[in-house]
């Protein structure tokens, strides 16, 4: 299958899952919620990073797999993007460590991005943008996140770990070609975390309607209109996943069947992983898609902003699912732990330091 | 010029919380003057040896305010620090004054003060013997190692985890009868269940404790014991060998450093050891021990266990296991326990001319081997 | 601050990465990049890039406190043989040590060597893990 008139694609995907999980009931339980919410955002359990695991970990696990795909010279790559609301170090980038320990150029851009769960698909922009202009052969973006939830918020039933990372590139070497990206961006204080608290806050019924709802839904018609799109034109639509029921309604807001939705459907099982949630999504459906099929994905991230992207998969993808771990593999691997293991691996235990 | 170890002292090791380690040397070097019949006033060189002071008393070079503080005048004070086989190095440094001509009268003192801080800074601080860059940098620990070469052993040679105990009981059985010894309990294979467990299969009971101590050596040549009576205890020769990391040896069962330095000096000063020689070697784990009495060709590969009850001689003083572990001093507490030995002095009757001290750093990291012998 | 800064970043090439230096004279190798070959001293080496697999050959299964490492214990502390030929010793993390066995198939990851908390530096280096998929 090729493309002629596309300049860019995706080169190579990665994700990665922390190994633990801890069942949604658990953490419900734990804090004296009945049991039924997790049901009633379809939530069964979540991905939890362990100790030794962060951001960056997790960044360069997902960004190393979307090297082995791509089998590119990490000599080539001229920027390198993480988007994140969990950064390490909250002054230091995140992106140079993994780009050294993947011996990426040292020609490039290089930075972390901050816009709640959507920086990672920002950073995918502008990937696209930097080859596109020829300023770069090949650019990384990395969505990953160990996310904080304030224990005992109803947030800590979906706030989990876990990263996807997209190799940009010419669109001839692509398993997928961009065929349109399209931002919408509001100032809508739906969920923030000041500087120096640990813990997000949330509006609860406001991160809903006039959040994630309409900022999804007016990306993705500005999208098909600039396109010529319908709904029925896509094999598979992926929205950003706070939890299992938002994306199967925001789906049918847009007017896309059950059945394009739910394959790439993750959080239920590995709960909210912020700026590798739609990411995740979408590697999910590449690697098990075919030739010719049109995939949208549609980030969010709160305060507030949504992406919607329209890429066609090339035949390339085929040869290149089976070189690095697959998300349906990463799925199944997995460790229960309880909330007190949970709560040693996420640091939410008080203790004396230094 | 030949040299002789004309005074010995040794604490007991222990965690001496009241006492300073200027406290602990005072008492040892009272002792080692006492028995030569020599002064302070008399040493030519005082010859220093300890491993973490730097990490754990925040003091650098000991030597001078050791000299300082127990009223050396005048004195050529130096401090030498090489990790576990500190005090053999120290030795070593005064074994070449006094053959070179250069002194007469070295003051050998090893100290350690182990208990100054909890066990978890303590054990970061000891790990400290093994490679920064590679190993202390990845939190590999000195345990670790000696767990994984105890799972090699027992698999290799179809000895049971629960026999290697033997060794650590035969220590504790030595150290009862030790003064100075820090565990001074008998310890037997049913609370092999109940050890605290350090680094599996490693426990507790296969490990040395954690201790305070110090330990000094008067070392002379000829003119000095001209005028003495009695046995005379010689340090015939000082040996050593390093070794690869752990993870570069081909057979981690097989302490080659050891082995190497045991067949420099056996040819050198043709020696034989034999399980009827007193041997006091480095049981920082009791797996070690059985791995340096196979190097020391003292029994076949795989077969240490079944030697020990046939060695009388063997860590006569406990060990580290049950004397206790005070690293910088260690070596010097196994000469002064061979000495005891070899003059008469000891608990133990021995009839043997030579005698060896065995020490290393690490799993074999650097191997020493002191060889002494006695001159009636 | 507990974590030099200087050594740890000149160090990044044996802890982001592992090297395997190569003897030309005598034909052996070592893991770690090195200016002279271990086993017979010659600088006649090159140095290697290793694909971070290998087999488990020995492990433990490590309660020993050293400060700062509370959080991560029990640790798994382990000796792999790469595929390229030399044994290197490091963590193996993210396994249960009851259900982990000798000759296991293993793959270097980045992780948390320590973090010195809570304002100094973080050190990150590779570790390993049972295989995912290669």
């Amino acid at each position: 299958m090729a493309y002629s008139g596309f300049r860019s694609g995706i080169i190579g995907w990665g994700a990665y899952i922390p190994i633990y999980r801890i069942k949604a009931r658990d953490i419900a339980r734990q804090w004296g919620f009945d049991e039924r919410i997790t049901d009633s955002i379809w939530m069964e359990e979540k991905a939890v990073a362990g100790t030794d695991e962060d951001t960056v970990t997790m960044g360069w696990y997902a960004a190393r797999s979307a090297l082995m795909r791509a089998g590119v010279d990490p000599r080539d790559i001229g920027a390198v993007f993480v988007g994140t609301e969990s950064k390490p170090y909250a002054v230091k980038p995140s992106s140079t460590i993994i780009a050294d320990a993947l011996g990426i150029s040292t020609k490039k851009l290089s930075t972390d991005l901050e816009f709640a769960c959507r920086a990672g698909s920002e950073g995918v922009r502008l990937a696209v943008s930097l080859v596109e202009s020829g300023a770069v052969k090949y650019g990384l973006a990395i969505g990953s996140d160990t996310a904080q939830a304030n224990p005992g918020d109803v947030l800590e039933l979906t706030a989990s770990s876990g990263a996807a990372a997209y190799l940009v590139g010419p669109a001839s070497e692509s398993v997928a070609v961009f065929e349109g990206l399209v931002t919408y961006v509001t100032d809508t204080p739906d969920f923030w975390r000041r500087d120096g608290s640990r813990y997000p806050t949330h509006g609860e019924g406001f991160t809903g309607e006039p959040a994630y709802f309409h900022h999804i839904v007016a990306a993705v018609n500005m999208l098909m209109k600039e396109l010529g799109l319908k709904s029925s034109d896509f094999d598979y639509a992926i929205f950003h996943q706070p939890n299992g029921k938002f994306p199967l309604q925001v789906g049918r807001m847009l007017g896309f069947p059950k059945e394009k939705v739910l394959p790439g459907i993750v959080t239920p099982w590995i709960g909210n992983t912020y700026n590798a949630s739609a990411l995740l999504g979408l590697a999910k459906v590449l690697e098990s898609s075919k030739p010719g099929q049109r995939i949208l994905v549609a980030p969010f991230g709160s305060g507030a902003g949504a992406d919607a992207i329209s890429v066609l998969v090339t035949d390339k993808v085929l040869e290149r699912v089976g070189k690095a771990p697959t998300v349906e593999e990463l799925l199944s691997r997995k460790k229960y732990i309880s909330y007190a293991e949970y709560a040693k691996f996420r640091n939410l235990i008080y203790r004396n330091l230094g | 010029m030949r040299t002789y170890v004309v005074g010995s002292g040794v604490t007991k090791v222990d965690r001496h919380y009241e006492r300073n380690y200027l406290s602990l040397i005072n008492e040892a070097v009272n002792k080692a003057l006492a028995d030569s019949g020599l002064d302070i006033s008399d040493i030519e060189y005082l010859v220093v040896s300890s491993a973490f002071t730097d990490s754990i008393l925040n003091q650098v070079d000991p030597s001078t305010y050791i000299a300082q503080n127990l009223g050396f005048r005048k004195t050529r004070a130096l401090t030498v620090s090489s990790g576990e086989v500190s005090g053999a190095v120290a030795l070593d440094y005064a074994h070449a004054l006094i053959r070179s001509g250069k002194a007469r009268k070295v003051l050998v003192v090893g100290f350690e003060k182990m208990s100054e801080y909890p066990s978890w800074i303590i054990n970061r601080v000891y790990s400290k013997i093994l490679e920064h860059e590679i190993e202390g940098i990845k939190n590999v620990s000195p345990p670790e190692y000696a767990a994984m070469i105890m799972q090699e052993y027992v698999r290799r040679y179809g000895v049971s985890r629960e026999d290697i105990v033997k060794w650590s009981i035969k220590m504790h059985e030595n150290a009862v009868k030790n003064p100075y010894a820090q565990l001074q309990f008998n310890i037997s294979l049913d609370l092999l269940n109940r050890a605290l467990r350090i680094s599996e299969p490693i426990t507790m009971l296969d490990s040395h404790p954690i201790g305070d101590g110090a330990a000094a050596l008067l070392v002379t040549d000829e003119s000095i014991t001209k005028k003495m009576n009695g046995a005379l205890i010689e340090v015939v020769d000082i040996e050593s060998s390093v070794n690869l990391p752990i993870y570069l040896r081909d057979d981690i069962t097989y302490f080659s450093s050891t082995a190497a330095a045991y067949k420099k000096i056996s040819s050198k000063n043709e020696i034989r050891l034999d399980k009827t020689v007193a041997v006091n070697v480095y049981d920082t784990y009791d797996i070690y021990g059985l791995l340096i009495i196979e190097a020391l060709e003292i029994c076949g590969r795989g077969e240490a266990l079944k030697c020990l009850d046939e060695m009388p001689y063997l860590n006569i003083g406990g060990g580290l296991k049950a004397r206790g572990h005070p690293v910088g001093a260690t070596p010097l507490y196994q000469v002064h326990e061979l000495r005891e030995l070899m003059s008469g002095s000891s608990w133990v009757k021995y009839d043997g001319e030579i005698s060896l001290a065995h020490s290393m750093s690490g799993p074999d990291n650097n191997a020493w081997l002191i060889l002494l012998r006695r001159w009636v | 601050m507990k974590h030099s800064i200087s050594i740890f970043w000149r160090l990044k090439d044996n802890h982001y990465k592992i090297y395997v230096t190569k003897c030309r004279d005598c034909g052996k190798a070592a893991a770690f990049k090195r200016l002279r070959c271990p086993h017979c001293g010659s600088q006649n080496v090159e140095h290697l890039e290793s694909r971070g697999l290998g087999e488990l050959i020995n492990y433990t299964v490590s309660y020993y406190r050293t400060e700062g490492s509370e959080q991560y214990l029990p640790r798994v502390v382990g000796l792999v043989r790469l595929d390229e030929g030399p044994v290197i010793v490091g963590e193996i993390t993210d396994v249960d040590p009851n259900e982990l066995s000798a000759s296991t198939r293993v793959e270097a990851v980045l992780r948390k060597y320590s973090s010195d908390d809570p304002n100094g530096l973080i050190y990150y280096g590779l570790k390993f893990i049972p295989i995912i998929k290669r």
